[in-house]
């Protein structure tokens, strides 16, 4: 009965959430609008796009019914300017996400705390050049789906790798910054990154607070006593488990 | 169900042609904002080690009902089957599988918490205010049955000053929570606290010293579970 589970999506989880990301499709088929539960569906008429769910697109796609549009950003051209940003431009860090599609108006709306899979990065007109969070697992989903609605699917294929791999890399370099703890971001990470690395990014953060918990006991005993009275109201009896 | 939705669905019978593509983005309806409240809480519930409180605004309850009644359209369905409707049923049922699992997933996620540190979800009101009715009264049982065990094998021949499960003579409790300052991944929604949109301060505590910092909306950081738990807990940040 209880999920035996560690904490943290897994990576077939992940990719679930990945597959409520909207892709546009091209129908082939009339298809009347479907009243699901999370609303109602458009009513598919050739040859106009549609906005679909990518669960309900690889639906209609593997009963060849539809065609996905692959998202700007998947393109080659697109893939190889993220590369070269990540490798030439920004050695270190990931380059940025996408910018927020929905800006913030005075007016509390609910668009205001969205995040993805909800955001329509990965539709037809999505901007380009950036990758969106769920960026590997809907390029690995798309290219083992429709790889005939892509242009130049190897190259496509190689350079995910590619950028799967530098950005690897990086991931497992801000563990470096871990070991003062605090906050360390992670701008422009993707969903599938955060679960490969969590066990690993987790245990180190976990392991290092411990072996410095006296070290941290001491300096906040050091800072209250030295009496600049900043206030700290933490209470700090760090408990040892 | 409420007013809202009935006239929701009354609007959309009569109005075949409002469905287009347009309406179908902006639809924030009940339906759409229901999904990505609960996929939000089943990825919060995953995704730390600490058991979150019950949405108190009647979501589950609300999806349960949802998926009941899809269930009973899809049988309504099934009576007059042909090729056409065929294809249709399919789309549903996958649609309702979807929400299923996120439902079940996150209950599960839940009794696994509960089973792990039974003790210490009902050893305090603000804690015992967390679970829903049903949970309570799960954890309630769960721990009557194990202490009844446990005096049957083992307890009921300890001295009768050994037998808590519950003791927190000397200054150290026997019941154990969980790791208050494991590691987390959360992503920044922006806060409204200074009037207009911005980034959310998180206050992280260091082993050389401690800092403010402002993540952006949208930007996914590293933190102690106990530096951003309030910020979870208020809406401002969520869990990835």
């Amino acid at each position: 009965m209880a999920l035996p589970l560690p904490p943290g999506l897994t990576p077939s989880e992940v990719a679930f959430v990945c597959e409520l990301e909207m892709v546009t499709v091209v129908p082939r088929q009339q298809l009347k609008s479907h009243d699901l539960l999370s609303g109602p569906t458009p009513a598919l008429r050739p040859p106009h796009r549609a906005p679909l769910p990518l669960w309900l697109a690889l639906l209609l796609k593997r009963q060849r019914r539809a065609n996905i549009i692959p998202p700007p950003w998947l393109l080659p051209t697109s893939l190889e300017r993220i590369l070269r940003y990540e490798t030439e431009t920004s050695p270190s860090a990931f380059s940025p996400p996408p910018p927020h599609p929905h800006t913030v108006s005075v007016l509390p709306s609910a668009t205001d705390q969205m995040t993805p899979p909800f955001l329509p990065s990965s539709t037809a007109d999505a901007p380009s050049g950036h990758l969106p969070y769920h960026w590997l697992e809907l390029g690995e989903i798309l290219l083992e789906a429709c790889s005939d609605d892509i242009p130049d699917p190897d190259k496509v294929r190689t350079l995910l790798r590619d950028l799967r791999e530098v950005r690897m890399a990086k991931m497992r370099a801000s563990t470096k910054e871990l070991e003062g703890g605090g906050v360390v971001s992670l701008r422009g990470v993707g969903a599938m990154e955060v679960a490969e690395g969590r066990q690993f990014v987790v245990g180190v953060m976990d392991g290092l607070r411990k072996l410095g918990a006296s070290r941290e006991t001491e300096r906040r005993r050091r800072e209250e006593e030295g009496g600049d009275g900043d206030g700290n109201s933490d209470d700090d009896d760090m408990e040892m488990e | 169900m409420d007013i809202s939705d009935i006239l929701l669905g009354l609007s959309r019978t009569h109005d075949p042609l409002a469905e287009d593509d347009s309406q179908y983005e902006d639809d924030l309806g009940s339906g759409q904002a229901d999904l990505q409240a609960l996929t939000r809480a089943w990825i919060n519930e995953r995704a730390t080690i600490e058991l979150l409180s019950w949405p108190k605004d009647g979501l589950i309850e609300r999806v349960i009902d949802r998926v009941k009644a899809q269930i009973e359209k899809v049988e309504e369905l099934t009576g007059d089957m042909d090729p056409k409707t065929n294809f249709s049923l399919i789309i549903i049922q996958t649609e309702v599988e979807r929400w299923k699992f996120l439902i079940r997933s996150f209950l599960r996620a839940r009794i696994a918490k509960i089973d792990k540190h039974t003790l210490h979800y009902l050893s305090t009101p603000e804690l015992h205010a967390r679970l829903s009715e049903m949970e309570v009264a799960y954890a309630t049982r769960h721990q009557q049955l194990l202490h009844e065990h446990y005096l049957g094998s083992f307890l009921g021949s300890f001295p009768q000053n050994l037998q808590n499960l519950n003791d927190t003579a000397g200054g150290i409790s026997m019941i154990g929570g969980p790791d208050q300052e494991s590691g987390v991944f959360v992503r920044g929604l922006g806060s409204r606290e200074f009037g207009d949109q911005s980034g959310v301060v998180v206050k992280g505590r260091g082993r050389d010293e401690d800092g403010e910092v402002e993540v952006e909306r949208g930007e996914v950081v590293v933190a102690r579970w106990s530096d951003v738990k309030d910020l979870v807990e208020r809406g401002e940040m969520e869990l990835v």
